[in-house]
């Protein structure tokens, strides 16, 4: 239940579209061939790769969801709601169902009034705020009879399940699990049922949970506070400037309602994907898909509008005060993918900052020595909408952020003026061919691959398609994409400064 | 090809609706249950234990080949017995340095850069890590580099040149890392824990800024030539690469290395510490809290009752314990649990929560409480049954990888457990009973020894005065 992935995501993207770019053309080709796309009726799309080395195989289920697509007021309910989804269901986890559904409509009921009263804050009733309160222990208490707690997590573990995890990003929601092979209809049970008939049970003691992983990512956090506040001042109207976990205080009113009709709109079979990797015979899987996933109904769609990141125009800084050492954010506005920029900032990314040779690891690390660290992103915070180009850097003692800030846009100023050479380029290549291959090693990293692609762009076999554009990348075009994207007027800056 | 397979499927869908019209039905319709998933029957798994081949060459180096030709790539790792326990007292930091520097120092034949530059261009990735009782190498190539790669590899071990320039920035390196760990609450706590946990025994002395400082080159060359010789190193070979291919790389590349046998001392295995409660300020509005004590190592024949043990505790999934009680039932953890490391001679138990500032009481004397009940009393037979089950179905998963086949039978080897250690696993885990659980509990899992860390602020502190007796403050050791 991590929901950190996102890098992870964008890393893929870069290396999937790159290896493209390259000679490895006869192993993509491969690749296609042996991945088996079906879409069921109800619009559920599956991918499946067969795979014979262990005798497992890994699955990832994704909703086309996150928390881009969250009302004002309602940020963390994509995350809390993939929370809830651990709970179990109707039939997964409870002991009599007609007793409990009474209980939870009540528990609801009573919380919900008591966040009412909370939400008055000053104004609020202290007297009927404890009365809630007890009441609303009286009857989790009385739930506590009719249900087990964590039961999918027992099935998958007994079944000797590896990797059971889900993740929330801004984008996506997702869901994985590897499991020995001969487990596939135990996954299929599990998962048609926590698609269709989830219970949100435990509902307002997960939502404290969900505060502590605040306080634990965030709050106690200095990296994670930085970063929470400069995708807050990047994005002035995009809800990509939202924390994925949410505000503490809109996490404080989540409410069972709300995440109902969140879960409605957006867990249909039509707005998923489902990719299956391993030890697998495909025809027998896609009846076990069927017969588990196929009745479940279509639903309309009915995303929220989105407001439009307006355009910068002048550089933004920030900065926050901590007990921890200096460090520093740098990100530009740019395209998303499928747009050709966006190929041009993955060749970019891997020329200044992959590997020990790249130009700001040994400028600033090594040649000058002003810096900890240096690490850039192509594709922060999501892909589902225009996102930035983020350069993450910490100064070495004594140098200051000030010093590596100069030397990053000197380095930026040196891209501008001096197209990289064939075999700087030839270098990022093959650095990502090779990371597109060892990523092809795990089933469960290819698993995550294919779905990411499918849900995202639509098609999977738009990293082949993509194929022509990207070997037209040139250093003429990193240049033009350096001058026209890496300006001052386009650039966050956030700063955390060590509190004295 | 693709158009033949999805109109394979399509026959097989409409046969499979067909058959299963009715009970398809019934699944969409919420009225009638659905099968009890633990009713559900599965097929038997066709698992045969994969040997990886075990050769010796003639200068001593033990060499695991297992090959994989599905993808392109070839991983060559090499394990070396040394580790920071072996860092000289003033020098700590020494085995982690030397590690960089093998990997950053350049060697005799070629120049730092240029071993940076091709690895990066022929995109093989290289690296040294080195923990507290071994070292390891591990490079990982696409087939069509292999020589290139072990050029490098083979020269690194054996040819090391340690560059003045490359030595000074990893110093630095290593400094500013320190500099930083307690701006993270939780690397803060681990490694003030360390010092807590084994006292006196070089486990507990940790790197310093003036430690590091100490180390020269000199001090790197001496520690490269007490423990890289060919007696002391295991290699595995796994992927795209014949075994022949394999054995005839490794002796070209590694043959010709001859070095005497050097001769050093294991480290003495740390004693047990009084237990204690210690509190380390830090201004953060959530508490990292550690318990830890010693437990079974390697070669003990406890450990399989007390990995059980473990799991039913604080890392068996979200039914364990810990996790069940502090995050689902109180909500008052997200990160909560424990752990097993098994070492050489001695292993640690810890169990961990984070937690707001004014519940850090409150999750302690609960993470003592649950630690006590599975001395006091019996764990429900089923619920051993559960982790037995969970162990014995997710074993299949320490060989899903090549790699991970080879080295897994060289770390066999190299921690000196018996031949039919992993055939014999499961069943030694399947025979544990809830007495031996019982007993482990009591025999390891005394409160009186708990080494207790918290990190956290003065409310933190307060809470932890008010409830527990003998809290001492600490100074972190940075």
């Amino acid at each position: 239940m991590l929901n950190n992935s996102v890098k992870r995501y964008i890393l893929l993207i870069a290396s999937i579209l790159f290896f493209i770019s390259m000679h490895g053309k006869a192993f993509s080709y491969d690749l296609e061939k042996k991945v088996i796309s079906h879409t069921l009726e109800n619009g559920l799309k599956i991918l499946m790769v067969e795979r014979h080395l262990s005798p497992t195989v890994s699955f990832y289920i994704r909703h086309r969801v996150g928390a881009v697509d969250e009302a004002d007021g309602r940020t963390g309910s994509a995350h809390l709601l993939e929370h809830m989804l651990f709970k179990g269901t109707k039939t997964i986890g409870t002991k009599n169902f007609r007793k409990e559904e009474a209980i939870l409509r009540n528990i609801a009921k009573i919380g919900e009034s008591l966040d009412r009263e909370r939400m008055k804050e000053r104004g609020a009733d202290k007297t009927r705020i404890d009365s809630l309160t007890k009441e609303l222990e009286a009857l989790q208490n009385a739930h506590k009879k009719y249900f087990v707690d964590n039961e999918i997590d027992r099935l998958y573990t007994e079944h000797g399940a590896n990797d059971i995890n889900a993740t929330t990003s801004q984008d996506l929601t997702s869901y994985h699990v590897s499991l020995p092979s001969n487990k596939i209809e135990l996954w299929a049970r599990i998962e048609a049922d926590r698609m269709t008939s989830p219970v949100f049970r435990e509902f307002y003691s997960e939502r404290s949970v969900v505060m502590e992983e605040r306080r634990q990512r965030i709050e106690s956090n200095p990296e994670g506070q930085l970063y929470e506040q400069f995708l807050a001042s990047a994005y002035i109207a995009h809800p990509y400037r939202r924390p994925i976990l949410g505000w503490p205080s809109d996490i404080l009113f989540l409410d069972p309602g709300y995440m109902e009709a969140f879960f409605k709109s957006s867990h249909a079979p039509n707005n998923t994907v489902i990719a299956i990797v391993g030890d697998i015979e495909p025809a027998a899987t896609l009846n076990i898909i069927k017969q588990y996933f196929g009745s479940i109904p279509r639903r309309a769609l009915n995303p929220s509008p989105i407001t439009k990141e307006p355009t910068q125009r002048g550089e933004r800084r920030i900065s926050i005060t901590s007990d921890a050492n200096p460090s520093m954010i740098i990100g530009y506005h740019k395209p998303a993918m499928p747009e050709y920029d966006d190929y041009v900032f993955d060749v970019l990314e891997y020329i200044v900052s992959k590997g020990r040779t790249s130009r700001l690891y040994k400028t600033l690390v090594e040649k000058k020595g002003v810096a900890k660290s240096i690490l850039t992103a192509n594709g922060i915070p999501g892909s589902r909408y225009q996102n930035l180009f983020v350069i993450f850097a910490k100064p070495r003692h004594p140098h200051k952020s000030a010093d590596i800030e100069l030397s990053i846009y000197e380095e930026i100023e040196k891209m501008k003026t001096n197209a990289v050479s064939t075999r700087e380029l030839e270098k990022a290549k093959n650095q990502l061919k090779a990371d597109f291959i060892k990523n092809l090693d795990s089933n469960l990293e290819l698993a995550n691959t294919i779905s990411y692609f499918e849900i995202l762009i639509g098609d999977y076999r738009y990293i082949t398609n993509h194929l022509k554009i990207i070997e037209k990348v040139t250093p003429e075009d990193i240049v033009r994409v350096a001058k026209k994207y890496l300006v001052s007027e386009n650039r966050t800056v956030a700063n955390l400064v060590k509190k004295n | 090809m693709q158009k033949m397979l999805c109109r394979s499927f399509l026959l097989s869908v409409l046969f499979y609706l067909l058959l299963f019209c009715c009970s398809t039905n019934a699944e969409g319709d919420s009225s009638i249950p659905l099968i009890n998933p633990d009713e559900l029957s599965y097929r038997q798994i066709q698992f045969v234990l994969p040997q990886a081949k075990r050769i010796v060459l003639d200068n001593g180096i033990i060499l695991y080949i297992f090959e994989d030709h599905e993808l392109p790539l070839v991983n060559i790792s090499a394990v070396i017995r040394t580790g920071s326990n072996y860092d000289p007292a003033g020098k700590e930091g020494l085995a982690e340095l030397m590690g960089t520097l093998l990997r950053t120092g350049g060697t005799q034949s070629i120049s730092a850069d240029a071993i940076d530059e091709s690895l990066d261009f022929f995109a093989g990735s290289l690296s040294v890590s080195m923990s507290r009782d071994s070292g390891s190498l591990s490079l990982s190539v696409l087939k069509d580099n292999v020589d290139e790669g072990l050029h490098i590899f083979s020269q690194i071990m054996t040819n090391p040149a340690f560059e003045e320039s490359k030595i000074a920035v990893a110093k630095k390196l290593k400094i500013e890392e320190l500099r930083r760990i307690a701006d993270d609450p939780q690397k803060l706590a681990f490694r003030e824990l360390k010092r807590l946990l084994y006292g006196d025994n070089p486990a507990g002395r940790l790197p310093s800024s003036t430690s590091v400082h100490n180390v020269h080159r000199d001090d790197l060359t001496r520690f490269y030539t007490q423990f890289f010789y060919p007696k002391n190193i295991m290699i595995a070979v796994s992927g795209d690469i014949s075994s022949e291919q394999a054995i005839m790389k490794i002796k070209k590349y590694f043959g010709s290395w001859n070095k005497s046998i050097q001769h050093f001392t294991q480290p003495p295995i740390p004693a047990k510490q009084k237990g204690h409660i210690y509190f380390l300020s830090k201004d953060i509005p959530q508490s990292v809290i550690i318990t830890a004590q010693l437990a079974p190592g390697k070669k003990n024949h406890d450990t399989y009752a007390f990995e059980l043990l473990d799991f039913i505790l604080g890392s068996g999934g979200f039914k364990s314990r810990i996790f069940q009680q502090i995050r689902n039932n109180l909500g008052l953890a997200y990160s909560t649990g424990s752990f097993y490391t098994k070492l050489s001679g001695y292993g640690v138990f810890g169990a961990y929560a984070m937690t707001k500032s004014e519940t850090t009481a409150n999750v302690l004397s609960h993470i003592r409480t649950l630690i006590r009940d599975v001395q006091t009393s019996v764990i429900d037979k089923k619920e051993l049954e559960s982790a037995i089950k969970s162990i014995h179905n997710n074993f299949i998963f320490s060989f899903h990888s090549a790699e991970q086949i080879a080295l897994q039978q060289l770390v066999m080897e190299y921690d000196d457990l018996p031949g039919d250690y992993l055939a014999q696993y499961r069943d030694r885990i399947a025979k544990v009973r809830t007495e031996d659980l019982m007993r482990v509990a009591n025999t390891y899992l005394s409160l009186d020894d708990a080494v207790i860390l918290v990190v956290g602020n003065e409310t933190a502190y307060n809470q932890l005065v008010f409830s527990f007796k003998n809290v001492s403050r600490i100074e972190g050791s940075l």
